[in-house]
């Protein structure tokens, strides 16, 4: 086997992929850093900003890209208004009760999805693409757009985090939340403004997801083992360590066929999680939470 | 806010308190389908199938002493886990007499298993196709209308041999579906002396199968053979090869053969795409039931809805005949069509319960076929391979 065909049809395929698994870890990371607990919810969020995206595409005939700041908004206030009808009134409870609401919620979220929008396979644009060429490259542009937006988004994020005072606020709350109470940090604010960033970008991850392959109701689902394989491998609470996390359990997923049967390259996602767990529970980047 | 939740609960009592006052009394049969997961596209008309027969029932007098027939649906998700949860739902809290699926092979396997063979329930499955359900120990009570895979996987080798494929590979499912059907076509393929340049399974729902397609397209095969879902992972590897050029000409069993392919990758992108499905032989039994099935508002010609209507039809002949005693059925489904006994076609079912009150042999002749069940509970059948047409897939060929 060349070296283009290796780059072409396991690394390219694996880096679109990892960038979708990190839109979707950068949330879980967040929610991790600041709540405290493991999302479940958020495969399924990502299912319905994929649809939301295509209920635009459809009634309005835009492209995906254009109905993607839509979707992120429709899919944040659902995220925001999850937050207040269930999780808030279990916030003194402990933990693990939240984390079995958000499972409870991932079936909510797909069946309302399924309800809506059915159970058949979709797709945002019929037909098939096939790639450029770009000096043996193949690569397609909607690959190019998934690679492009997923730096934007998280470099955006990470800026916002590190420079605005929400963000300054939201890492503090991350550090220590009683502390940031005291000094005067409005929690509830900073928590609606997690859900807004989180659920933004689950849609951005399901967005492009949906662009890439088709859009099921299962599809968001699917995602949520390798996303979670991401956050911990990157360090949970760390954004950088999220997308690098993401990219890593893509490629590898990818590649693992070379030397494994096909049919345990689901396995992979797994198989990362349990060894990272196993041997550096911190992360990559030392994570702050775990 | 308190006061609100109060109303809607109140509502939702109120609603299955209705809800139960209608069922009382009616006899009912459960329908367990892949209404969610990677077969939804097919499963709707495969159920209405099964409900027109329940219809022509209630209308022509009911079963037993004119009592409804009350089609009850369940999701299997098409996995074995969907499969046991909708299987133990029907069995035990609808008390169905019979079922009619789950639609899926792994779906019957693990329902079979755990829940109605214990339970002595007779299920007849209209598309669980692997040949791993001819083997079950299942004292005689798992039967299917649709003819074993083993047969499909044969056929198809045969005929693929036959019209010049000689260098193919194969993604299959990991399933007992496309475990069950690549076996067959394996063996078959070679036996013919063509060449399996490749032969991977693959897990349902991954979002990229570039890297798998790579591998088998490494072995130099230029035909693609896939045994999968055409609404889950097998539209995702068609989209996939087809994108990147990996193969030139692509063969599916009878699940690639649904509309989503054709919907989401356009007919003009598949003119190498052929798909093998079960088709029903030509008969009086056909027509009959193509006509009521158009008149009711469905297409006849979508996949498995004669298997449907079948085991749907026969089950109710069956209940009738065992006079509603559920461990009945089974023995009473053999006898309604032995091939011996007054021939029964689909929506006859008048004639049929006077027949039975009578006491006299009747022989069920179906529109997939007379499903004379053999020992295990298979029946044969006859397949045609598709082709991509301008209205949709249009048979190319008979298989044998």
């Amino acid at each position: 086997m060349g070296f283009l065909e290796l780059i072409n049809f396991y690394v390219i395929p694996g880096v679109v992929l990892g960038s979708i698994y990190a839109l979707g870890a950068v949330g879980i990371t967040l929610v991790f850093a600041i709540l405290r607990y493991a999302h479940l919810a958020h495969g399924d969020l990502a299912t319905l900003g994929a649809f939301l995206a295509l209920a635009v595409v459809t009634a309005l005939g835009l492209p995906p890209l254009v109905a993607l700041p839509v979707a992120m908004i429709g899919t944040a206030a659902v995220a925001v208004g999850i937050d207040k009808a269930f999780y808030e009134h279990l916030r003194e409870r402990p933990k693990i009760v939240t984390v079995m609401a958000s499972l409870g919620i991932a079936l909510m979220v797909r069946s309302v999805v399924q309800v809506v929008w059915g159970v058949d396979s979709e797709s945002y644009v019929r037909g098939i693409v096939r790639p450029e060429n770009y000096f043996g490259l193949r690569i397609k542009d909607r690959e190019i757009y998934t690679v492009v937006f997923m730096i934007g988004l998280v470099g955006v994020l990470q800026l916002f985090l590190v420079k605005s005072k929400w963000g300054k606020a939201m890492r503090a709350m991350s550090d220590n939340p009683n502390l940031a109470l005291l000094s005067g940090i409005d929690n509830k604010k900073v928590v609606m403004l997690t859900w807004i960033i989180a659920g933004g970008l689950c849609a951005a991850a399901g967005v492009f997801l949906g662009i890439n392959t088709e859009l099921k109701s299962m599809m968001g689902w699917h995602m949520l083992l390798p996303m979670f394989a991401a956050a911990i491998l990157g360090g949970v609470g760390r954004v950088e360590g999220a997308v690098l996390g993401g990219l890593i359990v893509g490629i590898a997923e990818e590649l693992s066929v070379l030397v494994l049967p096909s049919e345990y390259k689901a396995a992979m996602a797994f198989v990362i999680l349990l060894f990272m767990l196993l041997v550096r529970p911190t992360g990559l980047l030392r994570g702050k939470v775990l | 806010m308190k006061s609100k939740f109060i109303a809607i609960a109140g509502g939702l009592l109120a609603a299955t308190a209705l809800a139960g006052a209608t069922a009382k009394a009616d006899v009912k049969i459960g329908l367990i389908g892949g209404v969610s997961g990677p077969i939804a596209a097919m499963a709707p008309s495969m159920i209405s199938a099964a409900q027109l027969a329940f219809q022509q029932v209630n209308e022509q007098g009911g079963i037993l002493d004119g009592e409804k027939l009350v089609g009850v649906v369940g999701d299997s998700a098409c996995n074995p886990q969907g499969g046991t949860d909708a299987a133990t739902k029907a069995v035990n809290i609808e008390g169905v007499s019979a079922i009619v699926g789950p639609h899926c092979s792994g779906a019957v396997l693990a329902a079979a298993g755990s829940v109605t063979i214990p339970a002595g329930i007779t299920v007849v499955t209209p598309s669980g196709t692997s040949p791993e359900i001819t083997g079950l120990d299942d004292k005689d009570t798992v039967f299917r209308t649709v003819p074993s895979d083993d047969y499909q996987g044969r056929a198809l080798a045969r005929t693929l041999k036959e019209k010049g494929y000689n260098k193919v590979a194969v993604a299959y499912i990991n399933n007992d579906y496309g475990t069950g059907l690549a076996d067959a076509f394996k063996a078959e393929f070679e036996a013919q002396s063509g060449e399996i340049a490749g032969f991977a399974a693959h897990e349902d729902g991954k979002a990229s199968y570039r890297s798998n397609l790579a591998e088998l397209a490494s072995g130099g095969a230029d035909t693609l053979v896939i045994f999968d879902y055409g609404d889950g992972t097998g539209l995702t590897i068609l989209r996939q090869a087809l994108e990147n050029g990996f193969f030139e000409k692509f063969v599916g069993g009878d699940g690639m053969k649904s509309d989503a392919p054709i919907n989401e990758l356009g007919a003009e992108n598949l003119a190498t795409f052929v798909a093998s499905s079960p088709v029903g032989e030509k008969s009086d039994s056909l027509d009959v039931f193509n006509e009521a099935y158009k008149a009711a508002g469905g297409d006849p010609d979508a996949i498995f809805v004669t298997t449907s209507y079948d085991a749907a039809f026969m089950l109710a002949l069956a209940v009738e005949k065992a006079g509603g005693d559920k461990a009945g059925v089974s023995a009473a489904l053999r006898e309604i069509s032995n091939g011996e006994g007054e021939a029964i076609l689909p929506g006859e079912w008048e004639k049929a319960k006077k027949l039975i009150a009578a006491g006299t042999a009747i022989d069920y002749k179906g529109a997939a076929g007379d499903h004379n069940f053999d020992a295990a509970g298979d029946v044969p059948g006859t397949y045609a391979l598709f082709e991509v047409g301008a209205d949709g897939f249009e048979v190319m060929v008979e298989m044998k």
